[in-house]
């Protein structure tokens, strides 16, 4: 035990106000951003409490067993506040190990090496009766769209605010001496984004917090849901005796009454869904002394028209199935914080009609050689993430993340080409005038992607946080060497990120 | 489905019209009933009767009354300024009302505490002896003098009986290294000269009571 636990953390109060002020307006006027939500300085003023009740370490947005009550409970607790806002941003500044390997690094690399303020996010957060509350984030993105210069060139970014995750809850907690029940319904706009542990896909993305408009290379795979995040969904949860926890939920296209759920997000970008889609989880919790675990399994199936075509055509729709099952392990005792969390997300679609029509023709294996079947009528891919951190006086952590995304050769993910009578690699394979992008490109037609992360952070106040992320690929859309076809390997795109975090 | 999810909306609405105090989770209304807050708010950390699982949070089963009390008020005065004092209890205090804070106190002194498996380790021995006979030439007083010969409390001094060993611990090591706990002044004369050894063998000693 060491002794400086006791000379080290002192209330908020007794910081030092000019390092406070300093770190935050530093942060502030970067103008940030991230996806690494939900530290919420709003809900800490609800309770009162410091955010390391709530979040394990004070590491952002995974939950403590009381963060996790808080969040079932309808985010209730405490006493409402006259303002209930937080904001958040995050900077950050990467580099990818190879920058020539490209047709115009330019365009395959314009973010790299450069300081970027990528966006920030608006909460609106906290208890509203004592059985309703509310969780609404809206996140401006400083890169989300880009203007073309007279040329075709690229020019400016723009950026715009729109809809990010929500989650309007009921909840009603039914205890006693025996029993203990707590019983909600959400109305949120991405599946999983209501549940309490941070391996379920709406979460889990945020492991190792990376936001993917920060850099093209650094935001690795996650066990995602097919479905998307910009719906309109009802879900109904209950957790028993801090045991069993279930919820069922029903999402439909965000439109009409519910458009403000994917707000400011272009319509040609919202997921289009058909009908109503079923989500599920059901997960198994235990707590014991330091320590608690969840072991869990999510699902969904959903009928996704795709993307931009015209959804009264029922042969642009594909329909997703995803399975998965993930487990978390928390010890927490001051001044140690260790967590493990595992995912694992398997993903089937079965394409739509049309896209199946216009499938391009046959591509081949890395080998070059070995022909892929012309059209997949459908395809799986796996996803699995696992990250351990140590935070200690949640103050300095590190985190090790590996993932690892498996799949069968997919003729639909081919976007180079190679001609094994030729021997030569083009950039329009099929000739169908889709130009094969040389970085991105995936001469396989595999999606196997794996690496590792590592992460060491700094929180020198509960609002602020500075890491350093290096993420290592050792296969990248396929294949370790020239997986685009054009000699580009999976280790050029490891990428080094510094960020800076702050909330309030 | 919009069908669906707007009866369901209003029927959400409707329901709220019908919030339960029973089953209030606001501490900013005099009008919650402390066992209610105990069981929708404070259980969440220290069990439904008291008995926390973690140890990072205190035992309250059975605990003193008057010491109960006595710290719920140091937290709400921001006189307790340990780290787990202000992270976790200053703002969950911050509003309740001395009839509440009494109503609390009455709740965990009515409950049962749970007595964790022994080990009957040399530690504990160590222990009983620190405890029962205190470390006389240091001038170390006996635990039991104040806080009983079951470790059960008295009035102002806690309980201490099958405590948490990892809270024992971390709050003797508050007394006699900071200033954090100012209500516990006397503990900083007593725990002046404990080693940490003597600290950990006592916290172990009382976490598990073992009889004599």
């Amino acid at each position: 035990m060491a002794t400086t636990l006791f000379s080290t953390r002192r209330p908020a109060i007794l910081i030092s106000h000019w390092t406070a002020a300093k770190l935050i307006a530093m942060s502030m006027l970067l103008l940030l951003t991230s996806n690494m939500a939900n530290a919420l300085p709003a809900f800490a003023r609800q309770t009162g409490q410091n955010c390391v009740a709530c979040h394990a370490g004070g590491q952002f947005p995974e939950l403590t067993p009381y963060g996790r009550m808080f969040k079932l409970t309808g985010y209730t607790i405490g006493e409402r506040t006259s303002v209930p806002l937080s904001v958040m941003a995050v900077a950050s500044y990467a580099k990818v190990s190879d920058t020539a390997k490209t047709d115009d690094s330019t365009v395959d690399f314009q973010k790299n090496g450069a300081p970027l303020f990528a966006s920030s996010s608006l909460f609106l957060a906290g208890k509203v009766t004592d059985n309703i509350g509310v969780f609404v984030q809206n996140t401006y993105d400083n890169y989300a769209a880009q203007s073309e210069g007279p040329n075709g060139e690229l020019g400016r970014f723009k950026g715009h605010s729109s809809a990010d995750n929500m989650d309007f809850r009921y909840a009603d907690r039914f205890i006693g001496k025996d029993q203990d029940l707590i019983f909600g319904v959400s109305l949120n706009n991405n599946p999983s984004v209501a549940d309490p542990w941070n391996s379920v896909a709406a979460w889990m993305q945020y492991v190792p917090g990376a936001s993917p408009t920060s850099h093209q290379f650094f935001d690795g795979p996650y066990p995602e849901l097919g479905a998307g995040g910009n719906l309109a969904g009802l879900s109904a949860y209950a957790y028993w005796n801090q045991t069993i926890y279930a919820e069922v939920g029903l999402y439909r296209t965000a439109n009409r009454a519910f458009s403000f759920m994917s707000a400011g997000i272009p319509d040609a970008d919202t997921t289009k869904l058909s009908g109503t889609n079923p989500y599920w989880r059901l997960a198994y919790n235990r707590e014991w002394g330091p320590h608690n675990i969840m072991v869990g399994t999510s699902g969904m199936i959903a009928h996704v028209y795709d993307g931009g075509s015209d959804i009264s055509d029922p042969n642009n729709k594909a329909r997703f199935k995803n399975t998965g099952v993930d487990a978390q392990y928390q010890y927490l005792l001051d001044p140690h914080t260790i967590t493990v969390q595992v995912a694992y997300m398997r993903q089937k679609e079965a394409y739509s009609a049309n896209t199946i029509a216009g499938a391009a023709p046959p591509y081949f294996l890395a080998d070059g050689v070995t022909p892929v079947a012309a059209v997949n009528p459908s395809d799986k891919t796996n996803a699995l993430r696992a990250k351990l951190t140590y935070v200690y006086q949640a103050k300095y952590g590190g985190s090790l993340s590996f993932f690892n995304v498996t799949g069968n050769a997919n003729t639909l993910n081919q976007t180079s080409g190679y001609d094994s009578t030729s021997l030569i690699t083009t950039d329009d394979p099929g000739g169908t005038g889709i130009t094969s992008t040389r970085v991105n490109g995936n001469l396989s037609g595999n999606p196997a992607t794996r690496g590792f992360t590592y992460e060491a952070f700094w929180t020198p106040i509960q609002y602020a946080r500075v890491g350093v992320q290096y993420t290592a690929y050792n296969k990248f859309n396929g294949a370790s060497d020239n997986y685009d076809g054009f000699g580009r390997n999976a280790k050029d795109n490891n990428t080094l990120r510094f960020y800076i975090w702050a909330a309030y | 489905m919009r069908n669906t999810l707007a009866i369901s909306l209003v029927a959400t609405i409707a329901v709220v019209g019908c919030s339960n105090l029973e089953r209030s989770r606001s501490l900013a209304n005099p009008a919650t009933p402390a066992k209610t807050i105990a069981l929708q708010v404070c259980s969440n950390c220290h069990g439904i009767d008291g008995n926390s699982l973690s140890p990072n949070f205190p035992n309250l089963a059975a605990q003193q009354k008057p010491y109960f009390m006595a710290q719920l008020k140091e937290f709400r005065g921001h006189n307790r300024l340990d780290p787990d004092g202000f992270e976790y209890m200053w703002g969950l205090s911050r509003s309740l009302t001395d009839s509440q804070i009494e109503g609390l106190a009455d709740y965990y002194a009515a409950q049962t505490p749970k007595r964790p498996a022994t080990t009957a380790s040399q530690l504990t021995s160590e222990g009983r002896e620190i405890f029962e006979k205190g470390v006389p030439e240091k001038k170390i007083p006996p635990c039991s003098t104040c806080h009983g010969d079951r470790g059960q409390g008295n009035e102002a001094f806690p309980r201490l009986a099958y405590q948490h060993a990892d809270y024992v611990y971390k709050q003797l090591m508050v007394f006699q290294r900071t200033n954090e706990r100012p209500e516990g002044a006397v503990m900083k004369t007593v725990a002046h000269e404990l080693t940490e050894q003597n600290m950990r063998a006592v916290a172990a000693f009382v976490q598990e009571f073992p009889a004599p």
